[in-house]
């Protein structure tokens, strides 16, 4: 952690990302995974219905009635990866140590990557779908605007879900006397 | 770059009775930091090993290496090595 002064706010972030009550729910890779995969498959689906919510003509109640109702486990997925980080990416800078700084610097210079290719597989996917219908990229520029945008926001999330490592051992065995043969 | 830099944190930890907590509240580091370091699996800059070696009162070299630490009672016992 820097040297500068943690304000009230960020004690309190620091402590609810530190909080290990939900620890086992992101204590192996597996299940940091599946929180990811989880939170990947959440996200598709409410940009789905929320897609379908402005383009659709007829009844649009249900599906923001679905949204509404997946945006809880999509609440519960960001933390349980927030929790697995550590709050790597909602912590301001001054509250991260050195490792964890690096560490957020690493998971941001990946996103940026993969969401550069996503972005020019998204625009090359527009344009060859210009070059045969001729109106696709009037009608599909701003959903598939979105899309990226929706991903680009949370990219370091997941991948700073995937990088996760797993706890260190507790250290009270290591301070159990007798360890060293005292 | 990834010189593994290898230390006797843990080793000195246990045996100075301290946790990785109250280590690591000392050198504001977080304590999964100090638990990464002992596994090899971070290599502290020069201001954090500092930071450590002051904490415990020994010299950088006592606790951080670029060679592998011979067992400390082959040290304090003076045994060769195999």
């Amino acid at each position: 952690m820097t040297t500068t002064r943690l304000t009230r706010y960020d004690r309190s972030m620091l402590r609810l990302m530190n909080d290990r009550r939900a620890a086992t729910w992101y204590a192996t890779a597996a299940r940091r995974r599946l929180a990811v995969a989880a939170h990947v498959t959440l996200t598709v689906a409410i940009g789905g219905l929320m897609t379908h919510f402005f383009l659709a003509e007829g009844e649009p109640l249900w599906s923001m009635a679905v949204t509404a109702v997946l945006l809880l486990p999509w609440m519960v997925a960001t933390g349980v990866i927030n929790g697995a980080t550590r709050g790597l990416l909602e912590l301001r800078e001054r509250a991260l140590d050195e490792r964890q700084s690096a560490e957020r610097s690493r998971v941001l210079a990946r996103s940026h990557r993969v969401t550069t290719l996503l972005l020019a597989a998204a625009a090359v996917s527009l344009l060859i779908t210009g070059g045969t219908a001729g109106d696709a990229p009037k009608a599909y520029a701003a959903p598939l605007l979105i899309a990226v945008l929706v991903v680009h926001w949370v990219m370091p999330l997941w991948v700073a879900g995937l990088r996760a490592q797993d706890e260190p051992a507790d250290d009270d065995d290591v301070l159990e006397p007798g360890v060293l043969g005292r | 770059m990834s010189e593994q830099v290898h230390n006797r944190l843990a080793v000195v930890r246990a045996e100075r009775k301290v946790s990785r907590q109250a280590l690591a509240e000392a050198v504001g580091a977080h304590y999964q930091t100090i638990g990464y370091i002992e596994r090899g699996q971070y290599n502290p800059s020069l201001d954090l090993a500092l930071k450590i070696s002051e904490f415990f009162g020994l010299p950088v070299e006592a606790l951080f290496s670029l060679e592998p630490f011979r067992p400390l009672t082959d040290e304090v016992y003076g045994r060769n090595q195999p």
